[in-house]
């Protein structure tokens, strides 16, 4: 099933396109990140595909084929938007009850103990808690909702290392109770690869790539050898070069098994290497690479 | 690769029961709790005072409708000591109670969400945003109707010696709309357009700012202007009109056509001319009437009035209509949230 | 000093996130090591998937990956509804065999300082060489005997 589908997706601000011609399809039980610049349109995407916004062209369906906004879609996903916004004046009591109030299903022995665990008092404002707790606390009543798609935009954008941590360990213990699946958007690459088995690029409001990360890991090396030749490079597509006085580095759609050219040396690639590289290259994803050997291509638009 | 199972629960999205409407009825008093209380503070506030004046009020003018003899100086001093000017001063503070409650209680409601960003977390709730906005807004319509509306009540109990001595016209411009239904449906409606400027606005004191200037060029027309054309005003010759009547309009006519004001002027400066003579101990001076000595030079005197009978129609005329703009408004606001939002 | 309390496996998993080696790997590689060193031994229990995503917070799919790849190595085994526990042992080298090894080592070594190869270059070389080793030795292992036509051209000088 999939989680988040969207065909020839499009969102127009006056006449502005945040997001254009989008069509991708996030598979359940993964954590997908949604990585891109600012400004790339993550945001317009995650709107569009809680009900927050209506596409201006294409269209966008959630957990499996339901309209995104429809109350089916609704009930089954849970959404934290960038900063955590949460009633400041209310009490986490109280907003347990509110969430309790506007949802079909909601789990609060859960979001107590989940608090309890966290030491977040009930009593206290929301306001006055920590920018760490208040993360928490936006999490713990998303997750008491019981969602089967947990959407956060940002989510450790403004959370220092400990929080950042624990708030991730909260979601992806969800991800084992209960089999939430996870879309999460972030312009910060460096701690993904630990998190994320699905990405989809996203640069100027236009989806670059998608693809489980393994498969992408799995289907590009980065190429060390001599500057001078680096330019007769033609085996396979070049997606980025690297180049100094005498060496270049090659990032190029390849598998393990491809043949590496003599005199040059072949290695994996890191997920933010892969993303950086696609990022400074917006027309790298468009392009279709030619089907040779048995590995498999990532796609830059899924069938 | 193997990916967690999703694992599965039971299938009751085929059907889904979508969550019931009177949860919103605590979701709204927690989240305006503070906005309703300053209402209740305010009415309860001016409730005490009409309370305590409108029992003083009320002995006097029974004392002085018991006095005997009745044609008496001192009876007549009892009657004309209760018209001070109390009954104005409330009347015009009381102008601004609808507005200030529609504004305060109404223009947070969208706007503050919009402001602030909760509206993220708020429509994305199981509950449905479009439902969200109409189980508050109807909610808080009520409430705030319902309050007014027995504060009317209060004040024309408060306001009845006014009236029962002729001192007051039931159409007076302050007072109409402080009795019968219009306070209530001007309350409704200055919360309505309150909602739905926070919506358009999107930020809670420019939203309060916009209803009450909004509000107050409504009001002003309808004072002005507008009410008084809800029914054809009747129109007589007469010149003994009973006191309670509201006088709309009074016009001269010669010869089937109507005379300008400074014609009705020039014309009177004779009347001035000829009542200006020198009192000598033996003229006899005839008071004549200014209009009696139009009609007596061939000017037809003509009054445009509505009759204090009509002030129940009006009432309901001008209810009903505000009514309609108030549900207008909500329902414009309910679409936009249901179309726009982000 | 807080000592955390155990939550019943005899190990607990850490992660390098600066070593470049992916984390599926990387907890294949402790468990490995664990056995190797005697921290485990069959029949202990793996640390549970939750556990490792709670204190790591590490995607679950990874942990599973992981379990899965020491399942294909035969080194564990999952128990439906228990978990995953801990099958063979990694055959000891003997102790003779080490001595050897470290002799050849040596020998090596010296040849490559006579070479003119200074500390950093000669862990890259054997770096760049072990990589390459057990790269052949996993393509050839999971394609059978026909393949291995991987060239020799992977080693330059760093």
């Amino acid at each position: 099933m999939n989680m988040i589908e969207a065909s020839g997706l499009g969102k127009r601000y006056g006449s502005t396109w945040a997001l254009r011609e989008c069509t991708l399809a996030i598979p359940a039980g993964h954590v997908t990140a949604l990585v891109g610049p600012n400004g790339a349109g993550k945001t317009t995407l995650l709107n569009l595909a809680v009900g927050l916004a209506e596409p201006s062209a294409g269209q966008v369906s959630v957990l499996g084929g339901r309209p995104a906004g429809s109350p089916a879609a609704l009930d089954g996903i849970a959404f934290v938007a960038q900063d955590m916004p949460v009633y400041k004046n209310l009490s986490a009591a109280d907003l347990l009850h509110l969430t309790r109030n506007l949802n079909r299903r909601f789990d609060r022995p859960y979001a107590e103990a989940r608090l309890a665990d966290l030491g977040i008092p009930l009593k206290r404002k929301a306001g006055r808690l920590s920018g760490g707790q208040q993360a928490q606390l936006a999490l713990t009543l998303a997750l008491a909702r019981r969602p089967r798609l947990l959407v956060l935009d940002e989510p450790v954008a403004m959370l220092d290392p400990v929080a950042r941590h624990d708030f991730m360990a909260l979601v992806l213990t969800a991800m084992v109770d209960d089999g939430v699946s996870v879309v999460l958007s972030s312009h910060v690459l460096a701690e993904l690869e630990r998190v994320a088995d699905y990405l989809v690029l996203l640069s100027h409001g236009r989806v670059q790539m998608t693809g489980e990360v393994e498969d992408l890991l799995a289907t590009h090396r980065m190429l060390t050898g001599p500057a001078a030749e680096a330019d007769r490079y033609t085996e396979r597509p070049v997606v980025h070069a690297g180049r100094a006085e005498a060496q270049a580095h090659l990032l190029v759609r390849a598998g393990v098994d491809d043949p590496v050219p003599p005199g040059w040396e072949a290695h994996p690639v890191s997920l933010e290497e892969l993303a950086l590289a696609y990022l400074r290259e917006p027309g790298a994803g468009a392009r279709p690479g030619p089907a040779r050997g048995r590995h498999a291509q990532p796609t830059g638009v899924t069938k | 690769m193997t990916a967690l199972t999703v694992l599965g629960r039971p299938d009751q999205d085929a059907r889904l029961r979508p969550v019931p409407w009177r949860r919103m009825a605590w979701v709204t008093w927690r989240q305006h709790r503070f906005a309703l209380g300053g209402m209740a503070a305010l009415l309860g506030g001016l409730a005490l005072y009409l309370l305590l004046a409108g029992l003083h009020l009320h002995q006097a003018y029974a004392a002085a409708t018991a006095c005997r003899p009745v044609s008496s100086d001192v009876c007549a001093m009892m009657l004309s000591n209760i018209n001070g000017p109390a009954a104005e001063i409330i009347a015009v503070l009381l102008q601004a109670v609808p507005a200030m409650i529609g504004a305060f209680v109404g223009g947070p409601v969208l706007a503050r969400e919009l402001e602030t960003g909760t509206f993220r977390y708020a429509w994305t709730q199981g509950f449905g945003r479009w439902r969200w906005t109409l189980g508050k807004l109807v909610l808080l319509a009520i409430t705030v109707t319902a309050a007014a509306g027995a504060f009317s009540v209060l004040f024309s109990w408060y306001y009845q010696p006014y009236l029962a001595d002729g001192w007051q016209i039931p159409f007076g411009p302050l007072v109409f709309g402080l009795r019968g239904v219009a306070f209530a449906a001007w309350t409704l409606a200055a919360f309505a357009i309150a909602a739905l400027a926070g919506m358009l606005i999107r930020r809670a004191v420019p939203a309060i700012a916009a209803t009450l200037a909004v509000y107050t060029g409504l009001a002003l027309a309808v004072d002005l202007n507008l009410r008084q054309h809800y029914i054809t005003p009747l129109v007589t010759h007469s010149t003994n009109l009973p006191g309670s009547v509201w006088i709309i309009g009074h016009w001269y006519t010669k010869d089937g056509r109507l005379v300008s004001q400074s014609a009705i002027s020039q014309e009177l400066r004779g009347y001035h001319g000829a009542s200006a003579t020198r009192v000598g101990p033996n003229t006899v001076r005839t008071v004549v009437d200014p209009i009696q000595y139009l009609t007596q030079h061939g000017y037809m005197n003509w009054t445009s009035y509505q009759p204090a009978s009509r002030f129940w129609p009006f009432q309901w005329i001008e209810g009903g209509w505000l009514l309609a703009l108030s549900v207008l408004a909500i329902a414009a606001t309910v679409w936009l949230v249901r179309r726009r939002a982000a | 000093m807080t000592i955390d309390k155990g939550n019943g496996a005899p190990i607990e998993f850490r992660l390098d996130a600066a070593s470049g080696v992916p984390t599926y790997l990387q907890l294949v590689h402790q468990v490995e090591h664990a056995l190797r060193l005697g921290y485990l031994k069959p029949g202990d229990q793996l640390p549970k998937v939750r556990d490792v995503v709670a204190s790591l917070a590490i995607n679950p799919n990874t942990v599973l990956k992981a379990y899965k790849e020491l399942e294909v190595k035969g080194l564990a085994a999952g128990r439906p509804g228990q978990g995953t526990f801990v099958q063979a042992t990694l055959s000891q080298v003997a102790l003779p065999e080490l001595t050897v090894l470290r002799r050849s080592l040596s020998g090596w070594l010296a040849t490559a300082d006579g070479a003119g190869l200074d500390e950093n270059g000669i862990i890259a070389l054997f770096t760049s060489a072990l990589r390459d080793f057990y790269e052949r030795r996993r393509e050839s292992s999971t394609r059978g005997p026909a393949s291995d036509g991987a060239s020799d051209g992977a080693e330059g000088a760093a």
